[in-house]
């Protein structure tokens, strides 16, 4: 078992990896900040599912039996256990491995002005974005951390 | 189970916008030091100002870099000035000046200032955020 298979784990890994990307397409608009007719891009608001990751519907609650015959998907590879199906986005995952994968979406972001030369970064709102992920990359390292605190806890005998 | 991005990306387009930006303090502090530089002869033309083309670059590691594709020449017309005695002087006495004009080549240089501290600044949150990461190993 790797620390992936906790959702918690995997879903902050997955929190991660978007602001890297993201932290990527900044540096990669302030570098262009004067370069004529470039459009600086920014990452799609992040979801958990990640890239690649469907739901079968949105708001059902299914169950995927071992010997089901259509939908099982849950328990394949499992040994039959009976695992939920995930069937909204925003459901824990038990496997999160294509939204750690990366790939998020990148998408052509205008920022406040353009200037005459058609260049569209404007290097203050740019840093904004820089430091709003640097924050939510700290937050993350500090969820980690307690996350980790709390398995250590689990993992020390009362009174010790 | 590695990080998919790596943050060295991040360092490399970086630091190709602190070079580009080098580059174009250069042809500024070039535009500046022949702001005065005639011809020596009739007819000749002076120094005539040059302007960086930056371009879109992959760099190392993926993602898009930025580089001074080329120098290219301002076409702006060049300036008169009424001096029958110089050298570089036409028959009616006017000798052409470098259409060099400082103060646009101040504010260029502010603005290239400002862009490189920019980038200073995504080197610098990116530094912290590796930082972050490696303060985890302490606990």
């Amino acid at each position: 078992m790797s620390l992936d298979d906790i959702p918690l784990f995997s879903m902050m890994k997955s929190r991660m990896g978007y602001v890297t990307a993201r932290e990527k397409l900044i540096s990669q608009n302030v570098a262009n900040a004067d370069t004529s007719g470039f459009a600086p891009k920014d990452l799609k608001p992040f979801t958990l599912s990640g890239p690649g990751t469907e739901g079968t519907g949105a708001g059902q609650l299914a169950l995927a039996l071992p010997s089901g015959s259509g939908s099982a998907t849950g328990a394949a590879g499992r040994g039959g256990a009976v695992l939920p199906v995930r069937t909204d986005p925003a459901h824990l995952g038990f496997n999160s491995d294509s939204a750690a994968a990366g790939g998020w979406k990148s998408i052509t972001a205008g920022d406040s002005e353009t200037k005459i030369d058609g260049n569209k970064v404007v290097v203050e709102d740019q840093m904004a974005k820089l430091t709003e992920s640097r924050l939510q990359y700290q937050a993350v390292i500090g969820f980690y951390e307690k996350a980790m605190d709390m398995l250590k806890m689990a993992g020390t005998a009362p009174g010790k | 189970m590695a990080d998919p991005i790596s943050s060295s990306a991040v360092y490399a387009i970086a630091a190709s916008g602190l070079r580009a930006q080098q580059s174009r303090m250069r042809i500024i502090a070039e535009n500046l030091a022949n702001a005065d530089s005639t011809a020596k002869t009739p007819n000749g033309d002076p120094y005539r100002r040059q302007t960086p083309v930056f371009q879109p670059t992959k760099v190392d590691g993926g993602g898009q870099g930025v580089a001074m594709a080329k120098v290219a020449a301002d076409q702006t017309p060049f300036k008169q000035e009424y001096q029958p005695g110089h050298p570089a002087a036409d028959a009616n006495g006017y000798v052409k000046l470098p259409n060099v004009e400082p103060l646009v080549e101040a504010l260029d240089m502010r603005e290239a200032q400002r862009s490189y501290e920019a980038n200073l600044n995504v080197i610098e949150a990116a530094r912290s955020m590796d930082q972050g990461v490696l303060d985890l190993l302490k606990h």
